[in-house]
């Protein structure tokens, strides 16, 4: 097998090796391999499942889709050829395909090169009498005998009596005859979802830039979004491990704000990720690992169409993260605990918050919006602290005198004994001061 | 000729929805956010905060009442399920204080933004997710910038806040609404350098919540818990 610019190096199957590299000396050649190819045919399966939860495989390159019962859901037998199409394209498969009321007529026109759509029966059956004997892949004496009576085209054979047939080439292929003709009934064994999503891909040169990882992790990333939908999952976390040529593993893992099973967002948060990667050495292989899966709400959509709707704020949170990282970005949450410094905590957006309900009660005495992140020690001039000035008392005392416990933990704020009073100086600021054993200091901003 | 139908016929002319005068303020089509203060709202295009539109605050000093300012506004939002964001603030948030101000702290995100507050900015607009976005850009932005930020922020329905420095005042810039914040006498004087419609005549006092008694200040020592302790001696004595 070769590709279209082989091809037009006069490169074709059948060839020895040395003829194809005299054609074309930059030939790259590889050893075809049977299970590559099943796993290829699995992912690219799994990625299908976007389009019908009925399909199956027919090896080695075949897959079968079950369109009529999704034809309304996407407006049109075209419309889901144009999308199926597509979607190949854009994984860099590159197809033979055809429409038929029978699987085994589909799959012969497809082999055909047909690219033809054929709703209903009687035409499918004209396309199919007008096909040579050998794109049905039965054994080569068949077709060889087959084409010693002169009998070329599927169609010479199919107004011979069956009997006779019968008894010349065999059951199998008349019976793949009449299967094709939809005169004998032909279920086919349909493609279970995994239960567990990983696909693996080789990747056909190293990549040695993260970036361009970008590119093999689109198909990964497009097999995972089939199979979501194949299975009405959503994905809360992924991993994507990279083999390395030196044999070393690492992975990268894709944690996201809420369960999504979108393609384009999770493409995007790929690239924010590989943007930041550094590789230690180039990458060979790229598995993709769903990690948490949950499943999907059930969710009826609008009848009439509403405006798009907007990206959302936590899927805006996600790409934010990506970049700066996951304790760059945190809403706020509060903690009972009358020291200031540790009356905040911050937490992952969209965290389950059953625990902070418990929240403590209000204090009595005004808390400034701001505080500094480490207490500024004011000077002091005659009775009175300053800061731009001297500071003006305004409120009593507020003694807070807690934190024995974690007194000399590292990171902790100790026991503190505190007087805390609200003060404003000359220039109209507003500041949170106290006063402990050490003399005065600036703690916060009545904002 | 006579005199007497003229002022009927003007008072029509001035009617019609496409005839502007000169001494109204502009009304926009766009939301806006009341401000929690009439005689603010009275000023502001639109009758409060502008939604969709950068709007610039321009503050030297933390402590003034800057954020109490704003504070009404964004309660509302926050109460209608809205996101807020700060993006790059210059102090840490102290969560007591923004959840007695009404706001729901599982929806207001702080983002450490270093050095790319620009983008996070527009990330942000650009998601349409958040009904408030408040940062505090580096003093380095410039007007390419702000642009982007204006254009991200328009057509959606985000109060968007940039915090700036007052040295900035005379500098152009994209944002429809530019706000000059100072300290009066024991109130917060808002200038509003820069507004659709006509220029804003003087500032105003606005009178802030404030902690505290403002009405007697009370003297360091006597207060000091070496002063307290002295007090209750005496009392005992």
């Amino acid at each position: 097998m070769c590709d279209r610019l082989a091809a037009e190096a006069g490169v074709s199957a059948g060839q020895k090796l040395s003829t194809a590299l005299g054609l074309e000396p930059r030939l790259a050649v590889s050893e075809r391999d049977a299970a590559r190819e099943g796993s290829a045919l699995e992912s690219l399966a799994c990625w299908a499942g976007r389009f019908t939860p009925t399909l199956s495989l027919s090896p080695p390159a075949g897959l079968l889709l079950e369109i009529g019962g999704c034809l309304r859901l996407f407006g049109g037998v075209e419309v889901i050829v144009e999308a199926v199409l597509g979607g190949c394209a854009g994984q860099s498969y590159s197809t033979l395909w055809a429409v038929a009321p029978t699987p085994l007529g589909a799959r012969w026109l497809a082999q055909a090169a047909a690219g033809e759509i054929h709703q209903e029966a009687p035409a499918m059956q004209v396309a199919l009498a007008a096909l040579p004997c050998g794109v049905t892949g039965w054994p080569d004496e068949v077709v060889k005998r087959l084409e010693s009576f002169g009998l070329k085209r599927l169609g010479d054979l199919h107004i011979l009596p069956g009997a006779g047939l019968r008894r010349r080439i065999g059951n199998g292929p008349v019976d793949d005859l009449l299967r094709a003709w939809g005169e004998l009934p032909d279920p086919q064994k349909p493609f279970i979802f995994p239960e567990i999503f990983g696909s693996h891909i080789e990747l056909p040169a190293r990549v040695e830039h993260a970036e361009a990882l970008a590119f093999a992790g689109q198909r990964l990333f497009a097999a995972l979004t089939g199979w979501l939908h194949g299975r009405q999952l959503l994905v809360r976390a992924c991993s994507l491990h990279l083999t390395h040529d030196d044999g070393a593993q690492s992975a990268l893992v894709l944690r996201f704000a809420e369960p999504a099973a979108d393609e384009g967002r999770f493409l995007r948060l790929l690239r924010e990720h590989l943007s930041r990667l550094k590789l230690a050495a180039p990458v060979e292989a790229l598995r993709l690992q769903a990690d948490e899966v949950v499943s999907k709400p059930g969710a009826s959509a609008h009848l009439f169409d509403q405006q798009p709707a907007n990206e959302g704020a936590l899927a805006c949170l996600e790409r934010l993260r990506a970049r700066l990282g996951e304790a760059a970005v945190q809403v706020l949450g509060e903690v009972a605990d009358y020291r200031p410094e540790c009356a905040t905590r911050q937490f992952d957006p969209a965290t389950d918050f059953a625990f902070s309900g418990a929240s403590t009660a209000r204090f009595t005495s005004p808390r400034p919006l701001w505080l500094l992140p480490v207490p500024q020690a004011l000077g002091e001039r005659g009775v009175s602290p300053h800061w731009h000035g001297p500071l003006k008392l305004l409120s009593r005392a507020e003694r807070l005198e807690s934190g024995w416990w974690d007194e000399g933990e590292r990171g902790a704020a100790g026991d503190v004994r505190r007087d805390y009073f609200v003060a404003r100086n000359p220039q109209g600021q507003w500041a949170w001061v106290f006063r402990d054993a050490e003399g005065w200091f600036l703690h916060g901003l009545f904002a | 000729m006579s005199a007497l139908p003229l002022p009927a016929a003007l008072a029509e002319v001035l009617a019609r929805g496409d005839v502007w005068r000169g001494d109204t303020l502009a009304r926009l089509p766009e939301d806006a956010v009341p401000s929690g203060h009439a005689e603010l709202d009275a000023e502001l295009p639109g009758g409060g905060w502008p939604r969709g539109n950068l709007t610039e605050i321009l503050v030297d000093r933390g402590g003034l009442g800057e954020m109490s300012l704003l504070l009404p506004a964004l309660s509302r939002l926050s109460a209608a399920g809205g996101w807020l964001a700060l993006v790059a603030p210059p102090w840490l948030p102290h969560a007591p204080a923004w959840a007695a101000a009404g706001l729901a702290l599982e929806r207001l995100v702080v983002v450490r933004a270093g050095r790319q507050a620009a983008w996070c900015c527009e990330q942000l607009l650009a998601c349409g997710g958040f009904s408030a976005v408040l940062a505090w850009p580096e003093a380095t932005i410039d007007a390419k910038a702000l642009r982007r930020l204006q254009v991200a922020a328009e057509g959606r329905s985000t109060l968007t806040c940039l915090w700036r420095p007052q040295a900035l005042a005379a500098t152009p810039s994209p944002a429809p609404l530019r706000v000059l914040l100072a300290a009066g006498k024991g109130r917060l004087s808002v200038c509003i350098l820069k507004r659709r419609g006509r220029p804003a005549a003087q500032p105003l006092n606005l009178s802030i919540a404030r902690p505290g008694r403002t009405n007697r200040a009370l003297v360091g020592p006597s207060l000091s818990p070496a002063g307290a302790r002295s007090a209750a001696v005496a009392a005992v004595a």
